[in-house]
């Protein structure tokens, strides 16, 4: 797993790339909760994961209850298929905010 | 000296005014690790003290009965000197076990005068006390004339008696200190002995290699054994034996028997002839008594074809690839038991194995203990094969002696050996064994991935089947071992239409997986997961965790379904 985060008109974009599992998803979480715990618009571009499981998507939950109790924006941008795909099965595909490319996620 | 003419007029604290040198000796004794030296020192301190010419110190010889002078001071050296039980009156001294006081030697008809004769020494007097702890009788010390002529006194006689008794304690402790010692080496021979025979035995053999074997070391030194050696054109020779009785000899002689068959495998005279060949050798070498059986058989994996010989041992079982055991019979009396019994060699009979395996096993098996607390017997033995079928011959061996109850307290030792036909296993399946750590997720991952492909996946239910493994697995990372270490065995087939995937970890059953299989979602409700198995894959359930070890985990997906 890859985890780059910078900053584009006052929010903080998160790229995420590679294999998200269990080896990998406590540094996504922790990454996201600092975000959060700043109070800080994120948006999450998975245009380069190849798999994510049930333990990265915790991590995105996690994050996503976090921004709404604080009133930020939480998005997600690009999902690749594996990402879709999981999403989907979990029927959390209509629960996270999801935008078509990273622009689209920084301007809605 | 005025006592010595006034026997009456020994006075009790005669013997307390010698106090000091009874405690100053038992000292001595306590202190020192070389009692004869010691015993001859205070021999020394006893002639001394009591006035005597000579002073003998005699140990009764365990082989003969009779007394052995071990130690002596005065004119004539007599150590070494044997005497016939009952000689003399130091032979009284040992027999009555009283002490004996002989003023003068020539009113006493006992007096058998050996050394006199021998040396002419002129003994007048004699003084002498047993060496005895309670019943137990050792020797005697023996003084002879006392000093300045005249006769020894009761007086003397007590502290005699006193230093007597303190020198037998000595000397029974010393030898019962020598007897542990003795037992401590014969232990730690022993101990030595078992681990060169455990190093004799063959290590683990690579993972394609068709013949696999293990044996569980009950403790102390066994007598089973097992060879497995490669031979040209890829067959193999293997071996299974059991030597009678347990101890020293019985290891020596599993260690000739085994370094004999791998001389002689190399002959390739067939298993038959091999038995007969060792047979006559262990004749040769004079066994009393102790005998060995023990199959001999070579496996030829590209036809499928073991042939075997059998001199008296348990019949080695063949599980076929449906399931289902036969066990081969055929076979002659154990090796040992007389000469030219074995002539014309062990009959051999040929076993085509057709995709199935054949498994020979010592009684240290059959004779241990099941999980429910009874003898594990034939039906045992098979019920744990059967439910671990599904593994890698290694992990197999390995998870049939691990699910012995009481390991530790094996009457036997166990040992089993696999020769498997693998030519039906090149149909894709896959098998392999992992550490249950997040970081070996990627790898198993790939592998799962690329067997789904293989058995006729496309790429779609490829993924989910990946997905689905990969969160079962971090269920038994996460819940089965609880961050702990263990292993995790991922098995991915086909079987007609359906791909069949099977995960099994060895941490103790959990509840809900032990009787009767349960949909998962019993297990942990709403876990996400869970959720993500159940959506991809058509079933998912636990099956009854074979033998009790661990938790089989059992997803099936319907092949070519979208």
């Amino acid at each position: 797993m890859n985890l780059d985060s910078r900053e584009i008109d006052g929010a903080v974009v998160v790229t995420l790339a590679g294999e998200v599992d269990l080896s990998h998803s406590p540094a996504l979480r922790k990454s996201l909760m600092d975000l959060m715990l700043a109070r800080r618009d994120v948006a999450v571009d998975l245009a380069g994961v190849a798999y994510i499981d049930s333990s990265g998507i915790a991590g995105l939950v996690e994050a996503y209850q976090m921004s709404r109790k604080n009133g930020t924006r939480f998005v997600l941008a690009a999902i690749s298929d594996p990402v879709k795909r999981v999403l989907q099965l979990a029927r959390l595909d209509r629960v996270f905010a999801i935008a078509e490319t990273v622009e689209a996620a920084l301007k809605g | 000296m005025q006592s010595d003419q006034t026997p009456s007029g020994d006075a009790p604290d005669d013997t307390a005014s010698h106090l000091d040198l009874i405690v100053e000796m038992t000292a001595a004794f306590g202190q020192s690790h070389d009692v004869r030296a010691t015993l001859r020192l205070g021999l020394e301190r006893i002639a001394e003290r009591v006035g005597s010419e000579a002073a003998s110190l005699f140990l009764i010889d365990p082989a003969t009965g009779g007394l052995l002078c071990h130690a002596c001071v005065g004119a004539v050296d007599i150590s070494g000197l044997r005497l016939a039980p009952g000689t003399g009156i130091i032979g009284r001294a040992v027999d009555s076990n009283t002490a004996q006081l002989v003023r003068d030697t020539k009113g006493d008809s006992d007096f058998a005068g050996v050394v006199d004769d021998a040396t002419g020494f002129a003994t007048r007097s004699i003084l002498c006390a047993p060496l005895a702890v309670r019943t137990e009788k050792l020797g005697a010390i023996e003084l002879i004339n006392k000093k300045g002529g005249g006769a020894f006194t009761r007086a003397d006689s007590r502290l005699l008696q006193a230093l007597a008794s303190s020198s037998a304690l000595a000397l029974y402790n010393a030898r019962l200190v020598a007897a542990m010692a003795e037992q401590g080496a014969l232990a730690r021979e022993l101990t030595l002995a078992s681990e060169i025979q455990r190093a004799m035995l063959p290590g683990p053999q690579p993972a394609d290699s068709p013949v696999h074997g293990i044996n569980l070391a009950a403790r102390g030194v066994s007598g089973d054994f097992y060879e497995i050696m490669p031979l040209a054109g890829g067959r193999v020779a293997f071996a299974i034996g059991d030597v009678s009785g347990k101890g020293m000899n019985a290891s020596l002689l599993m260690a000739k028997t085994a370094s004999l068959f791998r001389c002689l495998a190399k002959r390739e005279d067939g298993p038959g002839r091999l038995l007969e060949a060792i047979d006559s050798e262990l004749h040769e070498t004079g066994l009393a008594g102790m005998f060995v059986t023990m199959v001999a058989g070579i496996f030829d994996p590209a036809a499928g074809r073991v042939v075997l010989a059998n001199a008296g041992h348990e019949p080695p079982l063949v599980r076929s690839a449906k399931g289902g055991f036969r066990a081969i019979e055929d076979g002659s009396p154990p090796l040992g038991i007389a000469p030219d019994l074995l002539a014309g060699g062990v009959p051999e009979c040929v076993v085509d194995l057709d995709g199935g395996a054949l498994y020979l096993f010592t009684d240290g098996l059959t004779e241990a203990r099941a999980a429910n607390g009874g003898m594990l017997g034939n039906d045992g033995v098979r019920g744990l094969l059967d439910a671990f079928a599904g593994m890698p011959a290694a992990d197999r061996l390995d998870a049939v002696v691990r699910s012995l109850d009481g390991v530790g307290s094996l009457r036997d030792d166990a040992t089993l050996l696999v020769v498997e036909d693998r030519r039906g296993a090149a149909d894709g399946t896959f098998e392999r064994r992992y550490p249950a750590r997040p970081e070996t997720l990627a790898d198993i991952r790939a592998s799962v991935s690329r067997a789904a492909r293989e058995l006729g996946c496309d790429d779609a239910t490829a993924s989910d089947v990946v997905l689905a493994v990969d969160e079962a697995c971090q269920n038994v990372i996460r819940h089965a071992y609880k961050g702990g270490e263990g292993d995790v065995v991922v098995h991915v087939g086909r079987e007609d239409d359906l791909l069949v995937i099977r995960l099994m970890d060895f941490a103790p059953p959990s509840d809900v997986a032990k009787i009767r299989p349960r949909r998962l979602d019993d297990v942990r409700p709403g876990g996400l997961g869970t959720h993500l198995m159940r959506s991809v894959m058509d079933r998912v359930d636990f099956l009854p965790p074979p033998a009790g070890i661990g938790n089989l985990l059992q997803m099936v997906k319907r092949m070519g379904e979208p």
